[in-house]
């Protein structure tokens, strides 16, 4: 009995032993790796997983998935097309798809659709071979159709009254082809031919239409639009480094564009255009004076007009800023763009900016002679190959100050 | 040896305020109140291998979040004190990060020129294409070799062949004799003809969709790599570290899944003195994202986590995929003191580096200098903890480890390279003596430089200073000494003499010696150029039986810029 107890005794003594911390535990550690070691050991106690916060995950899933890239520079497959359709439409979506080096590597196809805010909408396809000869050789079919229902019209020529404005709506849908030859990899020398049926729209507002104020012969084209072949042609030296938000070289592009009307030839003409744009980089590239000279001379046949829907127009976010959009339009154009570009950081640059320009019913009023112009400044967010953003304010015109918020460069 | 007792150079109190600095330092502490010195200091391997670390899951990185966490957040613990990873001689453990080779002992030029490379050159021709590189910017993709071992081949960006794959080799060559764990890499020239892909191979195209890799797609990569005039391909053929990838570290916190992560990384030695190695380099992608860690051990067993730096193509005057860029190292991508001013002055305020001056010779050095590098103020693309978190004694450290570095090595490494240009390996050999130069008179000296102290049986101290060593300083004009016995149990000191020479030699006084376990000598270094070198370095003593062993190297550091 006494011998049971003690055994109960003994191992009681045990259990109870072995319920607290050991001595080991207890005990100062002896050795400096000892100590270590207890640290680790008590830290395995508490180990948990990594456990990434929202953000990081979000932004993991957006690199793994790789959005940014099928946002910004879509190469294949469905993807969702943000931007602008043209100035003045407001912020327009859609979906898009890419489809490259198919048939046996030779042919892309691209398509998309997209709506505005503004309910300008757009569709696009096209199928490409860009890569024949070597990539000296690209061939291109497309099919296009638009409908941009808030189109601004102040009258034609210079003089024309900001009073004046009137609202039209312009449907067209374009089918044709091109054939494009890059004998250098900074010369690239064009033709193609497009089926053009040009429709003008009743506007979203009966009292600003254009209709109202102005007639067929103050705006021609408007009582009727035939459908048009257009010719074109062009020749353009494109040596701008790097190509998407370029800091040094120039571009000089030469275009001629036919217009011929299918119906009775009272709309033909033809275009010829200038457009010279030169990259001075100061300071190692990270200062830039960027200059733009362009002019546009049109010239109906004979007897026949330029419809007011083709004339070439300025004002808006890409050549006079200050000014609304398609606030000039005329036969002939004469265009003048300078702006001192400063890097602030790596992904953001400033620019102020200087627009001058005109149009004209002759050729020989392009002169230096009352120009409109604008200035202003702004920034542009991006990469060293391309400007995702542009940001700007634009002052000098009668009209106010102008902000314009794009998704390209200015040139 | 002169030797003669000063007369006010210490007071006691000092003595005592330095004799409670050693105790509390806090240099792989337990945290607990225990002796200053364990018997087993100073310990020169910090076995984090112990625990089993096998339940750790892979670490996936961002590098939108690691740009905007570590621009706008200021991760980690920027407390300013000693790294904790150090031992009582101010020194880093070998450990699963860190592995003294060249600080600790001496490597032949063959050594380092070796690297982490079992072998002089690689047969890799018809090995398979297996995959796609899965990340980065530089084109690439993944082979195996017969025995299945995989290995990543990575090319040359076209307008600069053989910038990026020298700097790769000749990086990990130098991370390497450093200590870091690195994976093995070789300079290949890839022939398009004998490129074979496997029936296996896979990439993953824009949509994100995972497909069979095909010619065409081989194709693409290779446009996007610099082609030779032979018709080959330049590139890198870097072999997979073993184990199982659990992604990248961050250069801050722990790992919470390793039992074996215990000290915070931006207070690890190697990690806040690895600027000192990205400054000598130009390694401005220095970032957690260019890490990695791996699981090693048996499948299903027990595990460790072993560290790797990893991704060298961005040193020097490569930027990976283009030269470097004018900002690299001299400015964050995002920096706001610069920044602003350019934009309120429209321009007009030129940030100095926008006219630094590169030798452009050669297309495959890219942009590396050094007249106009400045260590101290070099920058990573973007804030990394460990960096801001680098005090003087660290920098001290890794200055010791760049001046290891001959030029005979370093020009030796330049050779790995492989550069084909005229001047171009003479250019990158003589940029990096001159930047390690520059960092070794910027860091070298910004503490009392005294190191490898040894107390031999009959009381004559020795010591080095490294910044005479190295040559960056002309001798100290003179040494102030504070003898004192140390109780190990209570961390203070007593008997305090004081004694002074004009070389790095001295007597200990017989009364301090006589009968004491431990004794420590608190050393001031006088010289006309750094008045910082005023500021002591205690060395502590343990007796043995053959003399006294060093036990502890304390240096008093000032506060640290951040």
């Amino acid at each position: 009995m006494i011998r049971h107890r003690c055994r109960l005794f003994i191992a009681s003594v045990a259990i109870l032993a072995c319920g607290l911390p050991a001595d080991a535990q207890e005990r100062e550690p002896e050795t400096r790796a000892e100590a270590l070691r207890r640290e680790r050991e008590e830290k395995a106690t508490r180990l948990t997983p990594p456990d990434p916060n929202r953000l990081e995950r979000a932004l993991l899933d957006l690199e793994n998935g790789r959005l940014f890239e099928r946002l910004l520079s879509p190469a294949e497959g469905l993807y969702p097309k943000i931007g602008t359709i043209t100035a003045g439409s407001g912020l327009a979506v859609g979906p898009g798809y890419r489809a490259s080096h198919r048939l046996g590597g030779a042919v892309d196809f691209s398509a998309f659709a997209m709506g505005s805010i503004k309910k300008y909408w757009i569709a696009d396809a096209r199928v490409q071979l860009p890569r024949l000869l070597n990539e000296r050789l690209g061939l291109d079919a497309h099919v296009q159709t638009y409908d941009f229902q808030e189109e601004l019209f102040f009258g034609i020529g210079p003089d024309s009254a900001r009073a004046d404005l009137v609202h039209y709506g312009l449907r067209n849908t374009i089918v044709g082809g091109s054939a494009a030859v890059r004998p250098t990899s900074w010369l690239t020398i064009s033709g193609g031919a497009d089926f053009l049926n040009p429709r003008i729209e009743s506007a979203t507002d009966d009292e600003d239409y254009i209709s109202t104020r102005f007639d067929d012969v103050t705006a021609p084209g408007l009582a009727d639009q035939p459908d048009f072949m257009r010719y074109q042609s062009a020749v353009d030296v494109n040596y701008r480094e790097p190509r998407g938000n370029p800091r040094a070289g120039g571009r000089y592009l030469f275009t001629y564009q036919r217009f011929d009307d299918l119906d009775d030839n009272t709309y033909s003409f033809q275009r010829a255009e200038v457009d010279l744009q030169q990259y001075v980089p100061l300071l190692r590239d990270r200062r830039i004076l960027a200059l733009r000279g362009l002019v546009s001379v049109s010239e109906a046949d004979d007897g026949a007009r330029i419809p007011f829907f083709y004339q070439r127009t300025l004002g808006g976010p890409d050549d006079l800023r200050g000014f609304h959009r398609l606030r000039f339009r005329d036969n002939h154009a004469l265009l003048l763009q300078a702006e001192y570009r400063w890097e602030i950081f790596t992904a953001v640059d400033g620019a102020i900016f200087y627009d001058t320009g005109k149009v004209a019913s002759r050729v020989e009023d392009l002169n230096l002679r009352d120009l409109e112009s604008d200035y202003g400044f702004g920034f542009r967010f991006g990469n060293a190959n391309s400007v995702f953003l542009r940001i700007e304010a634009a002052f000098g015109s009668r009209g106010g100050t102008h902000f314009v918020f794009r998704f390209n460069n200015v040139f | 040896m002169s030797s003669r007792a000063v007369r006010s150079v210490w007071s006691p109190a000092l003595a005592g305020l330095l004799a409670i600095g050693i105790a509390a330092s806090p240099a792989l502490s337990p945290r607990a109140a225990t002796p200053r010195f364990f018997p087993d200091d100073p310990i020169q391997v910090d076995d984090d291998r112990a625990l089993d670390a096998s339940g750790a899951k892979e670490i996936q990185g961002s590098n939108g979040y690691d740009f905007v966490e570590h621009t706008f957040l200021d991760p980690g613990d920027t407390r300013d004190i000693r790294a904790v990873n150090v031992n009582t001689i101010d020194e880093v453990p070998d450990s699963s990060w860190f592995t003294n080779r060249i600080g600790r002992r001496e490597m032949t030029v063959a050594e380092i020129v070796r690297g982490p490379n079992q072998r002089e050159t690689v047969d890799f021709d018809d090995w398979p294409i297996v995959q796609e590189k899965s990340s980065g910017i530089t084109p690439g993709y993944r082979v195996r070799d017969p025995a299945g071992q995989l290995y990543q081949v990575k090319f040359d960006p076209p307008a600069h062949p053989g910038m990026a794959t020298a700097a790769e080799v000749i990086g990990a060559a130098i991370y390497h004799a450093l200590g870091y764990n690195v994976v093995p890499g070789y300079i290949i020239d890839v022939d398009p003809a004998r490129i074979v892909i496997a029936p296996t191979a896979t990439t993953v195209d824009l949509s994100g969709q995972k497909r069979s890799m095909t010619r065409t797609d081989v194709e693409k990569l290779l446009a996007r790599g610099a082609r030779l005039p032979n018709g080959k391909y330049r590139a890198t053929l870097s072999q997979f570290a073993p184990g199982a990838g659990l992604g990248y570290f961050k250069y801050y916190g722990t790992r919470p899944d390793d039992p074996n992560d215990i000290h915070p990384h931006e207070h690890r030695r190697e990690l806040r003195a690895s600027r000192v190695f990205a400054a000598w380099l130009n390694h401005d992608d220095s970032r957690g994202i260019n890490s990695l860690d791996m699981l090693e051990g048996p499948k299903g067993g027990p595990g460790f986590i072993r560290h790797y730096m990893f991704d060298f193509g961005s040193i020097m005057g490569s930027g990976s995929t283009k030269a470097q860029t004018l900002r690299a190292g001299n400015e964050y991508i995002l920096e706001w003191g610069p920044s602003l001013k350019t934009l309120a002055t429209l321009g007009l305020y030129v940030r100095p580096w926008i006219r630094t001056r590169y030798w452009e010779e050669a297309k495959a050095v890219g942009r590396f200098e050094g007249d106009a590098f400045d260590p101290v103020a070099w920058r990573p693309e973007y804030p990394n903890p460990a960096f801001e978190n680098m005090r003087a004694d660290d920098a001290f450290w890794g200055a010791r480890l760049v001046a290891r570095f001959s030029d005979e090595a370093i020009r030796a490494i330049v050779a790995k390279g492989q550069y084909t240009e005229p001047g171009a390996a003479d250019h990158i050999a003589t940029t990096l003596i001159k930047r390690r130069d520059k960092v070794l008179r910027a860091w070298l000296t910004g503490v009392n430089p005294l190191t490898e102290p040894q107390l031999s049986g009959d009381g004559i101290l020795t010591f080095r200073n490294e910044a005479v060593a190295a040559r960056v300083s002309s001798p100290a004009s003179r040494y102030a000494f504070a003898w004192s016995r140390f109780d190990n149990a209570t961390g203070s000191t007593s008997g305090t003499v004081e004694t002074s020479t004009t070389e790095a030699r001295a007597t200990a006084p017989s009364a301090v010696l006589n009968g004491a376990q431990f004794v420590s000598v608190a050393v001031k270094t006088s010289h006309p150029d750094y008045p910082g070198w005023e500021a002591p370095v205690t060395f502590t003593f343990r007796r043995v039986s053959n003399g006294w062993q060093p036990v502890g190297i304390d240096r008093t550091v000032p506060p640290r810029n951040r």
